[in-house]
């Protein structure tokens, strides 16, 4: 059994009067590939947001790695450790490709810019863009950008990553360009939290899919049990609509 | 009516002259503006709530009363607290800076706040404190937003500045004032000074417009 690399226990969100999410338990173990599905507003954005901090969790407790995120002083340690993949990749537009890769490394890590160059490139390699290294982002497509977040993201050397729908900005045809690289995230054994409705992508790389509505883990189980064997009416409605 | 373009020509050294230091005032309050603007504009976005509150208070004074005001506080209500007289030019050039100074801190939140906020959540979410994503990520491009209307907060002090004239600071307006208290030839002086204000507020829009490009096409 590996250890829970992420370990979320009575989790609540609330914005306002508006109670967001409304007391989640789950574990993450190291390695593990868990998919995050549930209708619009259910409340997947706000849970991935809250393991880095990015939201401040009204109640609960979110441990990741072992350090309970409390306090500022913990979170850019947590924060170094998992990167985070959006929905509209959020390149740096005033940087060229490779100094988007290299600033935190630098900054954050404190390496040397020569070191986080050859990091950067390598990764760039992977993602299939090494020759865009010194273009800007607004002149790459929407698949090549989310490919360059990717990579700026790893660039950190993040134990673990959060991808927020990070195909659902994309022309059609650029979805599987991106979802190929997670694919090869994941196989390298990236443990992975990822808020997506592409079922080919769950079913295959996914180790556990969690249904979400209404702020609350509705139904969880492997891809094969939730997608072709779902128990919640609400999960085989929502899942009816979106197959 | 007749018109002597004789006075003209004879007033526009001395006029000149007065145009040499309207840029001047202008140049030093708006350069004193932007560094009271930006820490004014940084402390308003702290969690600090005291301060944010005297930064609020500052920028509310200072665009909710006429500058003509504000020059007549420093250089009459001022020393009378002092109790020592300030000179014209301390007075003009504190009026102007503090008063621009307000208006370019409104400019900076503004371009700080167009800033998509999702630039601040990638540089958190990749281990960047506040401030260093603030430095190498939003006031970078924060700043190429604000060099039009910065350029416009300029071409008004130019303007504005003339309001120090009431303080006897001779800059443009106040020489045209004198040199018609001598020769009455009101009509052609005030023109003449029309003529140049048009002139330098015409040059600095084209600066804008070039400076504006130039930092467009090296993003
Ligand atoms: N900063 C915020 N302030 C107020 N309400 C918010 C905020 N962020 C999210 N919400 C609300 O919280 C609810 C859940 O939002 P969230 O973005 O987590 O949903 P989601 O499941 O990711 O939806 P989608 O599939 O549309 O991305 C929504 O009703 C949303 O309006
Ligand atoms: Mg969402």
């Amino acid at each position: 059994m590996k250890n829970d690399f992420i370990k979320i226990t009575g989790l609540r969100k609330c914005f306002g009067d508006l109670e967001v999410l409304k007391g989640i338990d789950l574990n993450v173990a190291e390695q593990e590939v868990v998919v995050i599905i549930g209708p619009s507003g259910s409340g997947k954005s706000t849970l991935l947001r809250c393991i880095n901090y990015l939201e401040e969790p009204s109640g609960g407790e979110v441990v990741v790695d072992g350090i309970p995120l409390n306090g500022e002083a913990h979170i850019n340690e947590v924060r170094k450790e998992i990167g985070m993949v959006f929905q509209r990749f959020n390149l740096f537009p005033h940087m060229t490709v490779l100094e988007n890769l290299i600033l935190a490394p630098m900054k954050v890590r404190g390496l040397h810019k020569d070191e986080a160059k050859k990091l950067a490139l390598e990764l760039l390699d992977k993602v299939g863009l090494a020759e865009k290294a010194d273009s800007y982002p607004e002149s790459l497509s929407g698949g090549q950008q989310q490919r360059v977040a990717i990579a700026r993201a790893l660039c950190m050397k993040p134990k673990a990553m959060l991808f927020d729908e990070p195909t659902s900005a994309l022309d059609p045809e650029m979805i599987n360009e991106v979802l190929d690289v997670m694919r090869s995230l994941a196989k390298d054994g990236m443990t992975m939290v990822v808020v997506t409705h592409e079922m080919g992508f769950a079913r295959e790389v996914g180790d556990r899919v969690l249904f979400v509505d209404g702020g609350h883990i509705l139904e969880e189980g492997t891809p094969e049990e939730v997608f072709n064997h779902p128990k919640e009416e609400r999960t085989q409605n929502f899942l009816s609509k979106i197959l | 009516m007749d018109f002597n373009v004789e006075i003209i020509k004879n007033a526009l050294p001395l006029l000149l002259a007065g145009a040499g230091i309207t840029i001047e005032i202008s140049a030093i309050s708006v350069g004193l503006g932007l560094a009271i603007g930006c820490l004014v504009s940084i402390i308003r976005l702290t969690q600090f709530r005291l301060l944010r509150y005297l930064g609020n208070v500052y920028v509310d004074f200072i665009r909710g009363t006429p500058l003509l005001v504000q020059i007549f506080l420093v250089y009459f209500a001022l020393p009378a607290i002092i109790g020592q007289r300030v000179d014209a030019f301390f007075a003009a050039i504190s009026a102007c800076s503090i008063n621009s100074g307000a208006y370019v801190a409104e400019i900076f939140r503004g371009g700080i706040q167009s800033i998509d906020k999702g630039q601040m959540e990638a540089g958190r979410s990749l281990g960047m404190s506040w401030w260093q994503t603030m430095r190498y990520i939003i006031l970078p491009q924060a700043f190429k937003r604000i060099i039009p209307p910065l350029g416009n907060e300029f071409i008004a002090m130019l303007k504005d500045s003339s309001l120090v004239s009431v303080i006897g600071f001779e800059e443009l307006t106040r020489r045209g004032q004198l040199i018609i208290a001598r020769t009455y030839a009101s009509f052609e002086i005030w023109l003449a000074v029309a003529l140049i204000y048009l002139l330098m507020t015409f040059v600095v829009a084209r600066l804008t417009g070039v400076l504006e490009r130039r930092f467009d096409t090296s993003k």
